[in-house]
């Protein structure tokens, strides 16, 4: 515990006591989702803890996070605008119930499947954003999840533990 | 200090929480600390934590606050917080010269008990009283003890509240005082102990 802590974490304590709760509130009201607000958050103040020696004394730090944190929230709704995109096109062609959720669920059950189909991609839409996106990519594009992961960021497992959650609260619904 | 607060807010609190933690290896209950400026002893610097008021300090600036708060609670995430409010109350009302007792909950449990006993005995000196080093020590069961009683007084976290500055040296001069021996006596003559 100590030995983590080193003259350059405290720097990033000191910047995140007197900053991260209104930049935690900035970021959590532009995202509108904590899992990703709290990315951001931990990615402004690395950035920031990463730039501290270039920061000049005096320089408007407050000013400086605000314009990262905003930089980062917008790039993230830009590329969700275009995952949701996808995954709207993705249900207007496909005219099956979707085989990873139904393959182990009751046969000929799915008296109208389109209907079905319709239903199970808008509960995707209000899947937690890493949940969705990963699930998108998982059973849409084919990907792995060290594919998944790397364009996501994070790591292969908590891709994987992603999509898991998406489908178990699918399947949970759709069952 | 239960902050009184709305689920956005603990939300956020959470994210802030969070990112301690991951960044910085930060986890235990936060600190939250406050400042006050324009008072008639210069700026202040306020914490809190889950039992009560830690720190009420005389402060050069923000920073260097923080970054004490930070070596004294090395586990502890530190928060600027909105939920200092009513010791803020109690200072300002004090200030005006309103009422000069506070209600505050003050959390002495990084003292030893004698810190602690000098503390006790030197709150019950009311405004516009003052006792002495050696008075204290007696009162605090040592009665030679006056220079470990100014000790314990130069390290009470809670200037103000509990009430050092109430405190001279024997022949009548002042002695010490974290503030500044100007905020001393601007103090004692607020409260009506000097002229």
């Amino acid at each position: 515990m100590t030995a983590r802590r080193a003259t350059d974490s405290d720097a990033v304590s000191l910047l995140l006591a007197k900053h991260g709760l209104e930049l935690a509130r900035h970021l959590r009201r532009l995202v509108r989702d904590d899992d990703v607000a709290a990315d951001l958050l931990q990615d402004t103040f690395l950035r920031a803890h990463r730039a501290l020696s270039r920061l000049r004394p005096g320089s408007n730090e407050r000013a400086w996070l605000y314009r990262v944190a905003t930089n980062a929230a917008l790039n993230h709704l830009r590329t969700r605008a275009r995952e949701t995109a996808a995954l709207e096109h993705h249900a207007r062609e496909s005219r099956t119930l979707p085989a990873w959720i139904a393959d182990d669920g009751p046969g000929g059950a799915h008296a109208e499947p389109d209907e079905r189909h319709t239903a199970v991609w808008a509960r995707v839409a209000e899947l937690p954003d890493r949940q969705r996106i990963a699930l998108t990519l998982r059973v849409s594009d084919a990907w792995d999840y060290a594919e998944i992961a790397h364009r996501m960021g994070g790591t292969a497992a908590g891709a994987r533990a992603n999509v898991h959650q998406a489908l178990k609260t699918l399947r949970k619904e759709f069952r | 200090m239960t902050p009184s607060d709305t689920a956005e807010d603990r939300a956020v609190r959470q994210l802030v929480h969070r990112a301690f933690k991951r960044l910085t290896g930060r986890s235990g209950e936060p600190v939250l600390y406050a400042l006050m400026g324009d008072t008639p002893v210069g700026l202040l610097g306020l914490a809190a934590g889950p039992a009560g008021l830690r720190c009420l300090e005389f402060i050069g600036g923000e920073d260097p606050f923080v970054e004490r708060l930070l070596a004294l609670f090395p586990d502890q995430p530190v928060e600027r917080s909105n939920t200092l409010d009513k010791v803020r109350y109690e200072l300002e009302r004090y200030f005006a010269g309103r009422r000069f007792t506070f209600d505050t909950r003050v959390d002495l449990s990084g003292l030893t008990p004698f810190q602690r006993r000098v503390l006790g005995e030197t709150a019950k000196v009311p405004a516009g009283r003052y006792t002495t080093y050696s008075q204290l020590a007696a009162k605090a069961g040592r009665p030679r003890a006056a220079r470990a009683a100014g000790n314990a007084l130069h390290d009470n976290p809670v200037a103000i509240i509990v009430p050092c500055h109430r405190v001279l040296r024997g022949d009548g001069t002042l002695g010490g005082y974290a503030g500044g021996l100007d905020a001393k006596a601007w103090l004692l003559r607020h409260e009506g102990a000097l002229l």
